[in-house]
């Protein structure tokens, strides 16, 4: 199978090279370079969001842990459609406010926004985090893969490295625009080979063992339900949660993660940056919460429930799958391997470029070398690529367990980016001292409930009483709250005095907002059943009450004699809420108008805050401070002249 | 139906390419299994891949209000005689695929350029199906990649 898995993925290439090519002979602006001029076609933002969502989870690690736990961590793909409502909530008044201000990168309009360098900070860590680390991760992961699959014919390192070089070639050749044309097409790849290869496991299988047997997992685990609303456990490393780590709590927390995807700096430059105003509404209702959740929701199980046969639940899984695919056809074994490939290296290319365009735009042009040339931004953007390719495939070979440390916290802090994007979007209310304090929490919480703090802190020695995800709570959610409730508290706390201060900018960016991008929520009791439905569908689906699906739709459950074979209650519960979750945002992006933009909006300038590396601003503390010890030994030298 | 921008022809391009790219590598998907253990059932459903990145390179085409380029015709017009081409030596030189993989294949090709004949002069009329098919006529060098005439004139 080497040779053809080989040729497949050197087609892909092949293909990724040409587009990237013909992208950058046709668009030769150093703009298009960066952010491709703000004009990508809007399946651009259709398809690559598509698949870098899917990519985003983790494809492979997904399947493994469907294997592992069963129904209860697939409930996790119905996070996406809560993704698709973030999205909703965000892209398209951002788009507008993009087109107002004239600003493209998310780390700048926040910056300029809240007048705060210390959140384009936040975002450019949460950028570096998912370009290095968390890329370094899904690259060491196609490494394993195809050194495993190929039986070692196609070595770890060779592979990361070999991946790394290709990827950075045409990333490099067709920069932003480029990369979305190539996406988008690898994405409806990995949508067809997840259909296909899914099919021809049931052929396989001689039936599907999903349906045959169910999952197979470990004992101790249950598989076609959920372990409780919450376990009162001290985290993991610390005490093993009953039953399986999934609870509603933690599905509900690790959806709150997914919501990281759609918020990262790099989707929102993807939403940004299409031409059209059509579209967003499109991706984020059918192609984010319908195609996306509903194929992982509905074919994740039965490939999980194949590679759950195997006696390992590792790569080696993969090995027994790809053996029975091979027995249906060479061709299909490989198109399991390259499904999940492609995907690995969707989501690797995407965070890669749009850390090293925005790295250039936020950080090196704007604060490191200000008189930069467009091209000079072009070829400062390029070697970024570069660099952080090299870094990834350094962290991918030789660290791959602090990348791994690393990446747990990337989606959670990405997430967190929550608040300070309402502010901008919808709550005017919402200040710089709210979202800095918020944020500042947020991240404590994020980093000392994930593995990367406690790992930390065991280095220096010191055991924390908790461990990872205590409460069965994902740390997204432990960020989240603090910070939601920081954010909220001191915006209002400070309110008055930000008011004096000036409040000039949000009034007008938000007077903009409500003329070219109003919503429609209707009267008031129809504004309160939409958020009031929200709030039920995410309470069912993915909060505690989706606890009742564990056995409301058993025949047990009514007094009905057991079928053999029957659909498990779970399951049943899963797909009504995804269909459901559907409608939602359906009537979030559409009938609410929160995905549909209705003009071209006029420009408001903002102010942006002064560089810190070019203007000298002490905090006032300390300029009283140092008054106070000028002062004193000013008065000092006095007196001693004086007794002279 | 208009010319398009440099801009809007490549991104048309870039949608085309990974429409044909992911259901033709389905359908190779298809057809490869058909002819071995699969049969009829899966040489169907990779000539239904085909026709099915048609029709999605068709609503494409009506999206940015184009037609197929010449050169996509040229191609198009290449692969599938160079299919016919395969078959009808597959079919002399291995008996295997004359006894079970010569009708399915036969009968997909034939049934698939069918429908694509059929779908053309409905759209085009006769005269602009011919036209658009003239590629060596005026497939010059210097000209531009312009979508083809066509249309009922």
């Amino acid at each position: 199978m080497t040779p053809l898995l080989l040729t497949t993925l050197g087609v892909i290439f092949a293909y990724a090279v040409y587009l990237a090519t013909a992208s950058a002979r046709q668009t030769s602006a150093p703009r298009d370079f960066l952010d491709g001029g703000l004009t990508l076609p809007g399946w651009g933002y259709i398809f690559a969001g598509m698949g870098v969502v899917i990519a985003s989870l983790d494809l492979e690690s997904h399947l493994l842990l469907i294997a592992h736990y069963g129904l209860q961590y697939s409930h996790v793909a119905l996070g996406l459609v809560l993704a698709a409502v973030a999205a909703a909530l965000v892209h398209g008044r951002l788009w507008t406010i993009a087109r107002m201000t004239g600003i493209a990168t998310p780390g700048r309009l926040l910056g300029d926004y809240y007048g705060s360098t210390a959140i384009v900070l936040y975002v450019l860590l949460v950028l570096m985090l998912l370009a290095l680390p968390f890329s370094a991760v899904l690259l060491s992961e196609t490494g394993a893969l195809v050194e495993t699959v190929t039986a070692g014919a196609a070595p770890a390192g060779l592979v990361i490295w070999g991946s790394a070089f290709f990827l950075a070639l045409y990333t490099i050749i067709g920069g932003w625009r480029g990369l979305i044309y190539v996406l988008a097409g690898q994405s409806l790849i990995v949508l067809a080979l997840l259909l296909a290869t899914t099919g021809a496991a049931g052929i396989a299988a001689h039936g599907l063992s999903f349906a045959s047997y169910g999952i197979a997992v470990p004992a101790g685990i249950a598989s076609d339900r959920l372990p409780g609303v919450i376990q009162f456990t001290a985290g993991l490393g610390k005490s093993v949660p009953q039953a399986g780590l999934w609870t509603t709590t933690q599905i509900a927390s690790f959806a709150l993660a997914l919501t990281g995807i759609t918020l990262s700096p790099g989707f929102l430059l993807l939403g940004v940056s299409r031409r059209t105003r059509t579209g967003l509404a499109f991706s984020q209702v059918w192609m984010m919460a319908g195609v996306a959740a509903g194929l992982l929701l509905l074919l994740g199980p039965v490939l999980g429930a194949e590679l759950s046969r195997s006696p390992s639940l590792t790569l080696e899984a993969f090995l027994g799958l790809i053996g029975r695919l091979a027995n249906v056809d060479q061709l299909f074994a490989a198109g399991l391997v390259v499904m999940l490939v492609v995907s690995q290296q969707i989501a690797v290319a995407f965070f890669v470029v749009s850390g090293a365009s925005l790295v250039t735009s936020d950080l090196v042009k704007r604060y490191v070398l200000p008189d930069l040339t467009p091209a000079g931004e072009r070829l400062s953007a390029r070697i970024a690529i570069a660099l952080i390719f090299i870094a990834t495939a350094v962290l991918a070979d030789v660290l791959p367990l602090p990348a791994l440390l690393l990446s747990s916290v990337a989606l959670s802090l990405s997430a967190q980016l929550l608040p300070a994007l309402l502010g901008v979007c919808w709550l005017p209310w919402i200040n710089r001292n709210g979202v800095v304090t918020g944020l500042i929490a947020g991240l404590l919480f994020v980093v000392f409930t994930e593995a990367a703090g406690l790992v930390a802190f065991e280095a220096i020695a010191i055991d924390l009483p908790w461990g990872r995800w205590p409460l069965t709570i994902h740390s997204a959610a432990w960020g989240l709250v603090p910070n939601v409730a920081f954010c909220v508290i001191v915006s209002l706390w400070s309110r008055q005095r930000e008011a004096v201060i000036s409040r000039d900018t949000p009034r007008r960016l938000h007077e903009g907002l409500e003329r070219w991008s109003p919503v429609r929520l209707g009267g008031g009791a129809t504004r309160a059943a939409k958020w009031s439905l929200t709030l039920l569908w995410v309470f069912l689906a993915l909060g505690p009450g989706a606890i009742l699906g564990n056995s409301l739709f058993s025949r047990a459950t009514y007094g009905l004699p057991g079928a053999g074979g029957q659909m498990p209650s779970l399951l049943v519960w899963q797909i009504a809420s995804w269909f459901t979750g559907v409608l939602l945002v359906w009537w979030l992006a559409y009938q609410s108008r929160m995905g549909v933009v209705t003009g071209t909006p006029l420009s408001v300038s903002i102010a942006p805050p002064a560089s810190p590396l070019t203007t000298d601003r002490r905090p006032r503390w300390i300029s009283r401070l140092l008054g106070r010890l000028t002062l004193r030994s000013g008065l000092v030298e006095d007196g001693a002249r004086e007794n002279r | 139906m208009t010319e398009l921008e440099p801009d809007a022809a490549l991104d048309r391009h870039a949608l085309v390419m990974g429409v044909w790219l992911a259901l033709g590598l389905i359908a190779t998907l298809l057809l490869h299994y058909g002819l071995g253990t699969g049969g009829l059932p899966a040489v169907a459903a990779g000539f239904a891949a085909v026709l099915t990145a048609f029709f999605a390179h068709v609503i494409v085409n009506a999206v940015y209000a184009t037609t197929f380029t010449r050169r996509e015709l040229a191609l198009g017009l290449v692969i599938y005689l160079t299919g016919l081409l395969a078959v009808s030596l597959a079919a002399l030189s291995s008996a295997a695929f004359r006894d079970h993989g010569f009708v399915p294949m036969a009968a997909g090709l034939a049934g698939s350029g069918a429908v694509i004949v059929i779908y053309m002069i409905i759209h085009f009329g006769v005269r602009g199906v011919f036209d658009a098919f003239n590629v060596i006529g005026d497939f010059r060098v210097d000209e531009d990649d312009e979508p083809s005439g066509g249309g009922r004139q």
